[in-house]
């Protein structure tokens, strides 16, 4: 039996990420709620410098206040080599105080991670390309945006028709919309990709590769974020275009994301734990 | 205008007029090109395609008959050594650039590097050689090196579902279009209709690249000898029939490339990355090393150089095999699906243009061709 998909719109009123009341920078804006979904997002860490591990530690003390249950990976979760010793210098020594907290990491591939990648357990791909999760009332969509093929695709169209849950996120390395400098948008993907999740219903996507932070206004529902700066950087690159929501290119960052019911709470942290973004977005349902 | 529009069409112009539009476009209204270059791009790639590939084997089948450029085969056996030589270096030093980096997912592009473009190498060879021996030398090149790219490239194409058993189908579109040259000795356009036709699907459905249907139906169109050298004006020669696939297909042909590179040449110019550079110093360098070395090697195993080429010539001419462009983003199109490794190596193969700089550069420093001044650098 085939179940008419439920169409949901997403609400950009209440995406309020300038209209708030300033706060102590280190101050925690989540409900932090017991039986919301909790998760963090990064992209483009893993580079086993400095930089990389001092976002790791402010994930790890901003883990004690808000105990996120997985990470999220954009994608260039490892750059340079990649032999074994390097998953260690690169992901699991910055990582190991979240990992032995029993944090889960979900990775989509970039163009820097070697394909084999999702072989290495601690990434959570089962040898996968693209693959499918769910937390809750949210299912996860995680894809492999080097390259589209029409198998991709078909998975992620029937893989968004077929999700029962209510809120749907995608999330993989390429942005399609972006004003970062260097990269930006993804249009070529965008032409593919938006029509099924706009008919589908996606409430939010995140993506990496422009090492900035960005959060664009919402498109045709859908609320996009870049978040690329996990441990590189191109500072000063966002060129803010009319599609900016809100940017932080001055240095590394991260994302801490709540969903309680129909709402996403997310607040964006440095390296030096400062608070560099903040917001809601409620999503409404409709037939 | 009409003198123009000829002097476009007969210098192969479109398809590079179609790639700047496409990237004109592509970077300014960016949504609206993707979406168009979608819609068209099964019907140019897939079926306009063939009709190009069957005009350029055209030339090839007439080029090898009694009389042709490549009649005897023997004629053609060092070309074809530099062209196994160029693939094998360019896709060694693709390999290896990539390699040293960190991109690993472009290691799949390497049948890319194969690509020479024809047109781009009869017009820069023939601005510096003129016609003749060189030109000829270099077209087979540049052939050689494209056919072994197309059986590269060949089983590679994305088609879901393959079932190997339609390949039979090539059986009754050869058969047919045998049976329809003995009925109808100068009419080609049954064979088109009915063996293309036939031979299309049995390599669709098969999982072969489509784009190739027409190459085991050529052999079978109606033709006589030719050379190579004249492609750019098949009216200098006298065998030219109004009936013959290469004479009623030139305009059409031009027409396609032209979408062609409308079609395919749109990328994001921010797009470029590792798998630009790999395709870039493929093509500069690891092509024409490999050229140089294998013909070296040939001419010491005792195959001869044509007369009037000499080695000074061979550097000019393994430097002309540079530029990828159509080729390059055709086979580009071929291996991978949409995305950002796809855009990264269509910059390089567009970049590889480049290369026309590099090879009238050397000639004119070795003094090769129309650079040559009589009584210095003379062989």
């Amino acid at each position: 039996m085939t179940r008419a998909p439920v169409r949901v719109f997403v609400a950009a009123a209440l995406v309020v990420g300038g209209l708030l009341p300033p706060l102590a920078a280190q101050e925690l804006t989540l409900p932090n709620l017991t039986d919301s979904v909790k998760f963090a997002a990064m992209g483009d860490n893993g580079t086993g410098d400095r930089p990389e591990y001092d976002t790791a530690n402010q994930m790890a003390a901003w883990h004690d206040r808000f105990p996120f249950d997985f990470v999220i990976m954009l994608g260039d979760n490892m750059y340079g080599s990649q032999k074994p010793a390097d998953f260690v210098q690169k992901f699991e020594r910055p990582y190991r105080p979240l990992l032995e907290t029993g944090v889960r990491f979900y990775a989509s591939l970039g163009n820097h991670d070697n394909p084999g990648n999702n072989a290495y357990k601690p990434f959570n791909m089962n040898g996968q390309r693209y693959y499918t999760y769910a937390k809750k009332n949210v299912r996860f969509f995680v894809l492999d945006s080097n390259y589209l093929d029409p198998e991709q695709v078909g998975w992620i169209t029937t893989g968004l028709r077929d999700a029962s849950e209510p809120w749907k996120i995608v999330y993989f390395h390429h942005p399609l919309y972006s004003d970062g400098g260097r990269h930006g948008s993804t249009v070529d993907l965008r032409v593919r990709l938006e029509p099924i999740f706009v008919k589908y219903g996606v409430n939010v996507v995140y993506s990496g590769h422009d090492h900035i932070y960005e959060r664009l206004k919402p498109q045709k529902g859908i609320l996009y974020f870049v978040s690329g700066a996990g441990g590189e950087l191109r500072k000063g690159d966002i060129e803010p275009s009319a599609q900016m929501a809100a940017g932080f290119d001055q240095d590394r960052s991260f994302m801490l994301n709540e969903i309680a019911g129909d709402e996403l709470h997310f607040q964006v942290i440095s390296r030096t734990g400062q608070t560099v973004d903040r917001g809601t977005m409620r999503r409404e349902h409709g037939e | 205008m009409t003198r123009a529009l000829r002097f476009v069409a007969d210098h192969y112009l479109l398809a590079p007029i179609g790639a700047i539009v496409a990237i004109g476009w592509a970077n300014t209204f960016g949504a609206s090109y993707f979406r168009v270059a979608d819609m068209l791009a099964f019907a140019v790639n897939d079926v306009g395609m063939a009709f190009v590939l069957g005009f350029i084997a055209q030339e090839v089948v007439e080029a090898a008959l009694p009389g042709g450029t490549l009649h005897p085969w023997r004629r053609a056996a060092l070309p074809v050594i530099g062209a196994v030589g160029g693939v094998l270096g360019a896709v060694a030093t693709y390999d290896a650039y990539i390699f040293s980096g960190d991109s690993r997912n472009l290691l799949q592009g390497w049948p890319v590097v194969s690509a020479v473009d024809i047109a781009f190498c009869y017009f820069t060879g023939a601005a510096i050689f003129g016609r003749g021996a060189r030109l000829t030398f270099l077209l087979l090149l540049a052939i050689a090196s494209d056919a072994i790219g197309l059986v590269l490239i060949a089983c590679r194409y994305p088609v879901p579902d393959a079932r190997a058993a339609a390949a039979l189908l090539i059986v009754p579109a050869i058969w047919s279009a045998a049976q329809l040259r003995r009925i109808r000795r100068q009419s080609m356009w049954a064979q088109l209709v009915v063996s293309g036709t036939l031979s299309w699907f049995a390599l669709y459905w098969s999982g072969v690249h489509p784009a190739l249907a027409l190459l085991p139906i050529v052999p079978w169109l109606p033709h006589s000898a030719r050379h190579l050298d004249t492609m750019g004006d098949p009216d200098r020669v006298r065998h030219v029939s109004p009936s013959h696939f290469e004479h009623v297909f030139r305009y059409p042909v031009q027409c396609l490339l032209f979408l062609f590179g409308l079609v395919n040449a749109g990328v994001l110019l921010k797009g470029f990355g590792d798998g630009t550079w790999g395709a870039l110093t493929a093509s500069l360098v690891g092509r024409p090393a490999g050229i140089l070395l294998t013909v070296g090697m040939g001419v010491a195993a005792g195959f001869q150089l044509p007369r009037g080429v000499y080695q000074r010539d061979v550097v000019v001419i393994a430097l002309a095999t540079a530029p990828a462009f159509t080729f390059g983003v055709f086979f580009a199109t071929a291996v991978l699906p949409v995305g950002p490794l796809l855009t990264e190596l269509k910059i390089g193969a567009m970049a590889t243009a480049a290369g026309a700089l590099l090879v009238c550069g050397t000639a004119r420093l070795l003094r090769v061709g129309r650079f040559a001044r009589t009584g210095i650098g003379r062989h």
